[in-house]
């Protein structure tokens, strides 16, 4: 039978997958997309919680998530654009400005 | 056949073997591209949690605003290829740390699956109320309860837009 426990082990799957991703990976575009897989298994987590004890509290939170995603998404990839054009780069290991 | 866990663990493998291609794709194209479709799964199985308000926000939010905004980003910045990748030796207690922290959640919830009864089941046609939608309830309680809250992510909202236009403005006024 289906149970909260697949929803939360998908959600873990997906978190450690997007961990793995923001560690491993250098280039800031990418890892703001694996942010975006971390905030997707958050909302798995929250929407499964929520409709497994009958209180919509989850899906609002849910809401909420979807709504500060998008803003933190609007500053991050700003601030890359503005990174690009001061440095002309993008990877997070050349980026040593402030070694002075 | 037990259509629930058929349609749960299709989705479940489309949305971590994307995701896992998608982090570990050369080119940042392909990864916006392939996290795209693990976000259309996850629209998909929120459908599966009884609530069709979110899998419409979800999927206009996320796939309509949020990657294409990503992909017009990587259209933007001219990127080569990304050729090597770094390797973090000297973080590899700490990252053995947190592997062992999620690797004991991972498990103990993979023991509970495959036990016989998990502690709360569900069905497929999920919903709170027969008479009411979803819409309904989460309108009730946002507008109700959740009224500071929401006010507050508006506020956000408009900080994100404020906060991008001036970055920019920034830049260009020092270059002129």
């Amino acid at each position: 039978m289906l149970g909260l426990t697949h929803y939360t082990t998908l959600s873990i799957v997906l978190f450690l997958i997007g961990l793995f991703g923001f560690i491993l990976r250098r280039n800031l575009i990418v890892m703001l997309v694996s942010l975006e897989i971390m905030l997707n298994a958050i909302i798995i987590l929250f929407a499964s919680i929520s409709h497994f004890t009958k209180d919509i509290s989850g899906y609002i939170i849910v809401f909420f998530i979807i709504a500060m995603a998008a803003a933190e998404t609007a500053i991050g990839l700003s601030l890359v654009v503005l990174i690009y054009k001061k440095l002309k780069t993008v990877y997070s290991d050349e980026i040593t400005n402030f070694k002075g | 056949m037990n259509w629930d866990l058929v349609i749960f663990y299709y989705l479940a493998f489309a949305m971590v073997i994307s995701s896992i291609l998608g982090v570990l794709s050369n080119n940042p194209i392909y990864t916006v591209l392939l996290v795209l479709v693990m976000i259309v799964h996850q629209a998909f199985l929120l459908l599966t949690l009884g609530s069709e308000f979110l899998t419409a926000i979800q999927i206009i939010v996320y796939a309509g605003a949020i990657l294409v905004l990503f992909l017009f980003v990587v259209y933007l910045i001219n990127l080569r290829k990304e050729t090597t990748r770094s390797i973090f030796v000297r973080r590899c207690s700490l990252a053995l740390i947190i592997f062992l922290i999620f690797f004991g959640m991972f498990f103990t919830n993979l023991m509970l699956v495959f036990r016989n009864k998990p502690f709360i089941q569900a069905y497929l046609p999920f919903n709170f109320n027969e008479k009411a939608s979803d819409v309904w309830w989460i309108a009730n309680y946002l507008f109700k309860n959740y009224l500071l809250q929401f006010e507050i992510i508006g506020v956000i909202l408009l900080i994100a837009v404020l906060g991008s236009v001036f970055l920019i403005r920034k830049v260009k006024s020092i270059n002129n």
